[in-house]
């Protein structure tokens, strides 16, 4: 090789880095400490900033993905990439049996003994199971959610989610780009569930949807930047002559309250990265709801974030709603609320996060 | 710190690199020892005094056996006390650092036992002087590049490179090229095989397919290589840009009619440290018409003791061993007649022997063999059909990459005038390697520990 080669190799290679790193942003540098420096957390700490931070982070990304797709992967960041929509890997194997979820609930109602409903609502992957490639080999959610309902006891009602949401798969019940439910499906599931709760559903004619925004990406997006699912639509239900909230309050985890006057929807987030933040705002341990209702029928909601969209739906019924966020309330879930105050309890959550729902349940025992 | 993060080749490289070539010649060994102790204490300072105290013991050794190279017995005894005791300590090590425990396996601890050991058995047969100036001593047991998996590099050799090769650009421009190559052979192929072995060995090992098994053992198999082979080539690249030329380590083996052509191209350079260093020594000492076989057995299972210090490593070497033997013995007769049945034969026995590099006991590797010879679950499942169907161009890229196949007509191509033109693209092609590697790292956060405990 001539001298001239390897001038072109140290040249080319210098050009690369020089337009990487001059691109690479400095700000948010982690800052080392004495006992970071020591326990290697610091070099972590830079690794993952330059993971993010590096220059052309998003072509790099879709560089990489691009690749493996064309070479034959359809899984990029744990999410399955098909025409339709992004679905998310479900985890093999759960850390807790449905043995242990089941007496979870027992107790819960042996205890208080208050009129508790219990929704499980199955993944995306699980409802467009044939969207996924041949042979992905996954959890069977319809199986564990079916284990629950047999396992606890008469008192508690539940609502078979699984089977109105795959009868309802032609619509669009799940977001393209999101692990969650849309409005419409959960708008499906509130209606059978309120009849098992006492009341008659608001029939879906006296709606007005409206069209929030129609290019919203969500969390699966944000997780593998693929662009050719085609965006989804944000909706927002509203019931001119229905019940309307007059406060509400949000309690945070590190003690503080927000009062959020007569505002259930953040119309704020809307404009912020993540557009399903709309449906209850900034996310809280707890949200107190009371509405113009002269009713007694107060709800206490334990949840996981798949609620939030439903809950406009339950507001048409209650004078007073209560909903427990268990993955942010880890630890102070039963200093939250006191059950014995409600008329009724719904347990509300994703199968996906069932595991971290009961792990929280736990600690109020 | 690993070759393969970002932090190293985005941050630190350049930097290193700059620095290097900026400092007077005469400071530069300490400049590169001062790096490889920062390298190896980034994160974790108290890993430092395990190579710390290995400088200190063999620099001292080396001076005695210098100091008494008349008495000859003696200054084998010291030779042979230190390699039982830096065995011992290597073994013991492996032992309590375990993904369990809060203690780290101190980096290289393999294979700096190894270059140590190698220096004092060249001061012991007065191959070379025993160094006075600590600072060098220093710099060749941990010079960082080869830390991660070699090559190794005799002591005579090293320090007859360092720091007087001048041709700075030539030197810069090769090293990176090779750096490059071997960065990606980690980080686009290892890795990603790395995923897939890890994916496929969450199915239970009691109820495995057949295919599941052998696409198990394949992958792992190419996993190992290409892992070795990018760390081995990141520190030739590394050690060329310091100008010193580290041997080659691995050739293109996945294609061979025989175990032995195969080990021929398997970590060359460790594989020849065993050779002088091990086997010479038994073919001196024994002189009977088996020691040939006995030798090379013993060898390899000491190879397998040095990959890593458990059973399944030992019975690794012990079967690799055994072929060897074999094929020396009289195998070779007929595989040399039939090329075809070689291939068969090779590929067929290795990956048997390869189940033992990872399974984690020895009724595991019993469920593997059991399912690769079909008395397992069935043909194929759902798992290994997915990954299969997935990865299978993926994998037949790297079976090219990992075998000498049409390598005669690229080499015709190569001294045609188109070829020549494509060989002055050669830098613009490393560079859109090196772009695909920053995405590949950036993209999933593997671990990037090596899967030998080296």
């Amino acid at each position: 090789m001539s001298k001239q080669f390897y001038y072109h190799t140290v040249l080319m290679v210098v050009i690369v880095y020089a337009a990487v790193l001059l691109n690479t942003g400095l700000r948010g540098f982690p800052k080392p400490t004495m006992q970071t420096l020591v326990n290697g957390a610091w070099s972590a700490q830079v690794e993952s900033f330059l993971e993010e931070k590096i220059g052309f982070h998003d072509s790099l990304f879709r560089l990489k993905s691009q690749i493996d797709l064309l070479i034959g992967e359809r899984l990029i960041q744990d999410v399955y990439i098909t025409d339709d929509m992004l679905l998310e890997k479900l985890g093999s194997e759960p850390t807790v049996s449905t043995a242990d979820s089941v007496n979870v609930l027992n107790q819960f109602y042996e205890k208080y003994r208050i009129p508790t409903y219990l929704i499980l609502v199955p993944s995306a992957s699980e409802i467009y199971e044939d969207l996924l490639p041949a042979n992905a080999v996954k959890e069977n959610q319809q199986k564990q959610i079916s284990e629950i309902y047999t396992g606890v006891m008469t008192g508690i009602r539940y609502v078979d989610a699984y089977n109105i949401l795959s009868s309802l798969k032609e619509e669009y019940v799940y977001y393209r780009t999101d692990t969650h439910w849309t409005s419409y499906g959960a708008y499906a599931v509130y209606q059978s569930a309120i009849r098992k709760m006492g009341f008659t559903a608001v029939p879906y004619n006296r709606y007005v949807v409206s069209h929030l925004s129609t290019d919203f990406r969500g969390d699966l997006y944000e997780r593998t930047l693929y662009d050719d699912v085609k965006a989804d639509v944000l909706d927002c239900y509203t019931y001119e002559n229905g019940g309307k909230a007059v406060s509400v309050t949000a309690y945070y985890a590190d003690g503080t309250e927000e009062d959020r006057g007569t505002q259930l929807y953040a119309h704020s987030r809307l404009e912020s990265g993540n557009m399903y933040e709309f449906y209850l705002g900034r996310p809280c341990a707890m949200l107190k709801i009371r509405t113009d209702l002269e009713n007694d029928k107060r709800l206490l909601i334990y949840k996981d974030d798949f609620a939030n969209c439903m809950i406009p739906f339950l507001l048409q019924h209650y004078s007073e709603i209560c909903i427990v966020d268990l993955e942010q309330s880890i630890g102070i879930s039963d200093r939250l609320a006191n059950p014995e105050e409600f008329t009724q309890v719904l347990f509300l959550s994703s199968m996906e996060s069932w595991e971290n729902v009961w792990m929280h349940i736990g600690q109020t025992e | 710190m690993y070759l393969s993060t970002l932090t190293f080749t985005l941050l630190v490289l350049p930097l290193l690199l700059f620095l290097f070539y900026l400092i007077p010649s005469r400071g530069k060994p300490v400049f590169l020892l001062l790096v490889g102790f920062l390298l190896y204490g980034w994160g974790n300072p108290i890993r430092l005094l395990v190579p710390a105290a290995y400088v200190f013991y063999d620099y001292g050794i080396g001076l005695l056996l210098q100091k008494v190279e008349k008495h000859h017995t003696f200054s084998r005894c010291i030779v042979i006390v230190t390699a039982v005791l830096q065995a011992a300590a290597l073994t013991v090590v492996r032992m309590y650092a375990n993904e369990d425990s809060e203690f780290l396996f101190p980096l290289g601890m393999a294979i700096f036992t190894l270059h140590g050991l190698g220096y004092l058995i060249g001061v012991h047969r007065r191959n070379h002087a025993a160094e006075v100036h600590f600072c060098n001593f220093a710099l060749y047991l941990t010079f960082f590049p080869v830390l991660y998996a070699g090559p190794l590099i005799s002591y005579s050799d090293f320090q007859e490179q360092l720091c007087k090769n001048k041709h700075h650009i030539v030197n810069l421009g090769s090293g990176l090229g090779l750096f490059v190559r071997g960065l990606a052979e980690k980080v686009v192929l290892a890795d990603t095989l790395g995923y897939v072995f890890r994916e496929l060995r969450q199915t239970d090992t009691a109820s495995i397919s057949m295919l599941t098994a052998w696409l198990t053992v394949i992958v792992f198999s190419m996993y190992l290589y290409f892992e070795l082979l990018g760390y081995a080539d990141m520190a030739r690249g590394l050690g060329r840009c310091f100008g010193i030329n580290l041997p080659k380590n691995f050739g293109q083996p996945f294609w061979t009619p025989s175990v032995t052509a195969f080990m021929e191209s398997w970590n060359i350079s460790h594989v020849h440290w065993f050779q002088k260093n091990f086997r010479d020594f038994l073919f001196r000492t024994v002189k009977h018409r088996w020691t040939k076989y006995a030798s090379l057995v013993l060898m390899w299972m000491l190879i397998g003791l040095w990959y890593g210090s458990t059973l399944q490593f030992l019975l690794w070497g012990l079967f690799v061993g055994v072929l060897l033997a074999t094929e020396q013995f009289f195998l070779n007769r007929i595989l040399k007649r039939n090329y075809a049945f070689g291939l068969l034969y090779t590929g067929v026995s290795l990956q048997f022997a390869w189940v033992l590099l990872f399974a984690g006991s020895m009724s595991e590797a019993g469920d593997y063999w059991r399912a690769m010879l079909g008395f397992g679950a069935g043909l194929a499942d759902r798992y290994g059909l997915y990954f299969f169907t997935s990865y299978i161009v993926f994998l037949l890229i790297c079976f090219y990459i990992a075998t000498d196949l049409f390598r005669n007509i690229t080499e015709r191509v190569a001294v045609t005038a188109v070829g020549k033109k494509i060989m002055s693209l050669m830098p613009l092609i490393e560079c859109v390697l090196l772009i695909f590697c920053f995405a590949c790292m950036l993209y999933k956060s593997i671990p990037i520990e090596l899967w030998l405990k080296l």
